[in-house]
C-alpha cells in the first residue's frame, strides 16, 4: 500500500504524542524503533486509523484515516503487544472465524479460510484449544491468523515479540518472514527489523532517523545512549 | 459455562443444529413444570439420563461437569423434604433434575460460536426495529465467555502478589487494581474489535 502522511501529527490535549509528519511509505517491509514514549505506537495508531491525526491527513492508497475508516481498517490488521486481549471468543477456530463471517463468509468456505490459516501458520492442531492453555508464541500466532484471514493489505505489528522466550520468538519472527503482506512492525527487538529495507526511528514524538535496517539501529543505539 | 463444557462427538444431539436444540431445551423445561406425574417424571429423567450419559463421557468427567448444580438440588430437595411432602418434593426434584440432564447434555453438544448465531438470529427482529445490533449481543456473550476465566486468574495472581509481600489478602484491597487492570484491557479489547473491523460490517 502507498501509505501517506501529511504534516499529520497526534496531541492529546496539550501533550504531543507525535509531531507533525510528512512521510510517504511504499516499502513491503517496514521497521519502527524508538525508546519508550518516543511516538512508535502513535505512529501506527495513525497508520490504522485507530487514531486519528489532530491535524493533516493520512492517506492509504488515497483512502483517508478519517472519512474512509472503514476500508482503511478492512485493508490493513493489527497486531496488538497483548494478543491475548486481541483473541476476543473462547475458542481459537470461533474467533479466527469471527472476522470473515461478519464480512459475510459462511460455511464451507468460511470452514476453507479458517483452515487454511491454521495450517499455514502451523497451528491446525491448536484449532480447538482456549486462548489461557496456549504459550505467548502460539497466541501470537493466533492472533495473526485471525488477522490474515481477513486478507488485509497490511499488517501492523506492535512489539509481537514482548515477552516471549527464544523460541516463541523465533516462531514468530518467521511467521512475519513469511508473510507475502506488507508488514510495519514496532520492536523493541532490533534483530526482528536488521534485515529490513527501511526503518524509521522515533525519538520524543518526532521521525530522527529513516533509512535502511542496520544503520538506523545503529541511529537509535546512539540515541538510546545519550 | 459452554465454552469449556463442549465436547467433540458425532450424536445425534451434536449433529442437531443448536436453534432446534435450545428451543426443545426450552420446550421440555417448561412442560415438565406442568407434569405432576411421578411415573412420567421418573421416566423422564430416564431418558435425559441415558442421553447425558450417550455422550461418551467418562462418569468422574460426567458428574464433574454438573456437580455444582447438582449439589443445590439435592439441597434444595433436602429443605423441601422438610416443608412439603415426600411426594412434591420428589416430584420437583425429579423434575429439576431432568431438566439439569437434558441442559447438561445441549450445553456439551453446542458450540459458543454456534450458540452465539442462535442468539443473533433471536435479536434480529429488534435489530430491524432499529433498536439494537444483534450481532452485538451474541458478541457481548462471547466475551463474558472468553474473558470471566482471564478475570479470574488475575485475581488470584493479585491474591499471589500480596501473599509474596507479606499483605494479608482483602477483597477490599484487592478490588481496586482489579478493577482498574480490568478497564485498562476493556479499552484494548474494544481496540482490537474495532481494529478486526468485526462490529459495524
Amino acid at each position: 500500500m502507498h501509505i501517506l502522511f501529511d504534516q499529520a501529527d497526534l496531541r492529546y490535549g496539550e501533550r504531543i504524542a507525535l509531531h507533525p509528519l510528512s512521510l510517504e511509505l511504499t516499502d513491503r517491509r517496514i521497521g519502527v524503533i524508538g525508546l519508550n514514549g518516543s511516538g512508535k505506537t502513535s505512529f501506527a495508531r495513525l497508520v490504522n486509523g485507530l487514531a486519528k491525526p489532530s491535524h493533516g491527513r493520512v492517506t492509504l492508497d488515497g483512502l483517508d484515516t478519517v472519512t474512509d475508516e472503514k476500508a482503511v481498517m478492512a485493508a490493513t490488521g493489527f497486531i496488538f503487544q497483548n494478543p491475548g486481549n486481541q483473541i476476543i471468543l473462547p475458542i481459537i477456530r470461533d474467533d479466527i472465524a469471527l472476522g470473515p463471517k461478519s464480512r459475510g463468509l459462511k460455511g464451507e468456505a468460511l470452514d476453507q479460510a479458517v483452515d487454511t490459516v491454521l495450517t499455514r501458520f502451523g497451528i491446525a492442531d491448536l484449532a480447538s484449544r482456549r486462548p489461557h492453555e496456549l504459550s505467548g508464541g502460539q497466541l501470537q500466532l493466533a492472533a495473526l491468523a485471525a488477522v490474515v484471514v481477513t486478507e488485509p493489505k497490511l499488517i501492523l505489528f506492535d512489539e509481537p515479540t514482548n515477552q516471549l522466550d527464544l523460541k516463541n520468538r523465533a516462531l514468530v519472527k518467521a511467521a512475519i518472514d513469511s508473510l507475502s503482506e506488507q508488514a510495519i512492525v514496532i520492536s523493541h527487538d532490533l534483530d526482528l527489523v536488521r534485515d529490513f529495507g527501511r526503518v524509521l526511528v522515533f525519538h520524543e514524538g518526532r521521525l530522527a532517523f529513516d533509512g535502511a535496517g542496520e544503520v538506523a539501529i545503529a541511529r537509535y543505539l546512539e540515541i538510546a545512549a545519550c | 459455562m459452554l465454552n469449556s463444557l463442549h465436547v467433540e462427538g458425532r450424536t445425534l444431539l451434536h449433529r442437531l443444529p443448536a436453534g432446534p436444540k435450545l428451543a426443545l431445551l426450552a420446550a421440555v423445561s417448561l412442560a415438565l413444570f406442568f407434569v405432576q406425574s411421578l411415573p412420567i417424571l421418573a421416566l423422564s429423567l430416564a431418558v435425559t439420563g441415558l442421553l447425558y450419559g450417550s455422550l461418551g463421557l467418562s462418569a468422574g468427567e460426567a458428574l464433574k461437569r454438573i456437580r455444582p448444580v447438582l449439589i443445590t438440588i439435592l439441597l434444595f430437595a433436602l429443605v423441601n423434604l422438610v416443608l412439603i411432602s415426600a411426594t412434591e418434593a420428589l416430584t420437583t426434584t425429579l423434575r429439576l433434575l431432568s431438566v439439569l440432564l437434558l441442559a447438561a447434555s445441549v450445553t456439551a453438544t453446542t458450540t459458543i460460536a454456534a450458540f452465539m448465531d442462535v442468539l443473533t438470529k433471536l435479536f434480529l427482529p429488534l435489530e430491524r426495529l432499529g433498536l439494537l445490533k444483534a450481532a452485538d449481543i451474541s458478541l457481548a456473550v462471547g466475551l463474558v465467555l472468553r474473558f470471566v476465566p482471564e478475570i479470574a486468574a488475575r485475581y488470584e495472581g493479585l491474591k499471589e502478589a500480596h501473599r509474596a509481600r507479606g499483605l494479608p489478602v482483602r477483597l477490599s484491597r484487592i478490588l481496586g487494581p482489579l478493577i482498574i487492570s480490568t478497564l485498562k484491557d476493556a479499552d484494548s479489547i474494544a481496540q482490537a474489535i474495532d481494529a478486526r473491523g468485526i462490529r459495524g460490517q
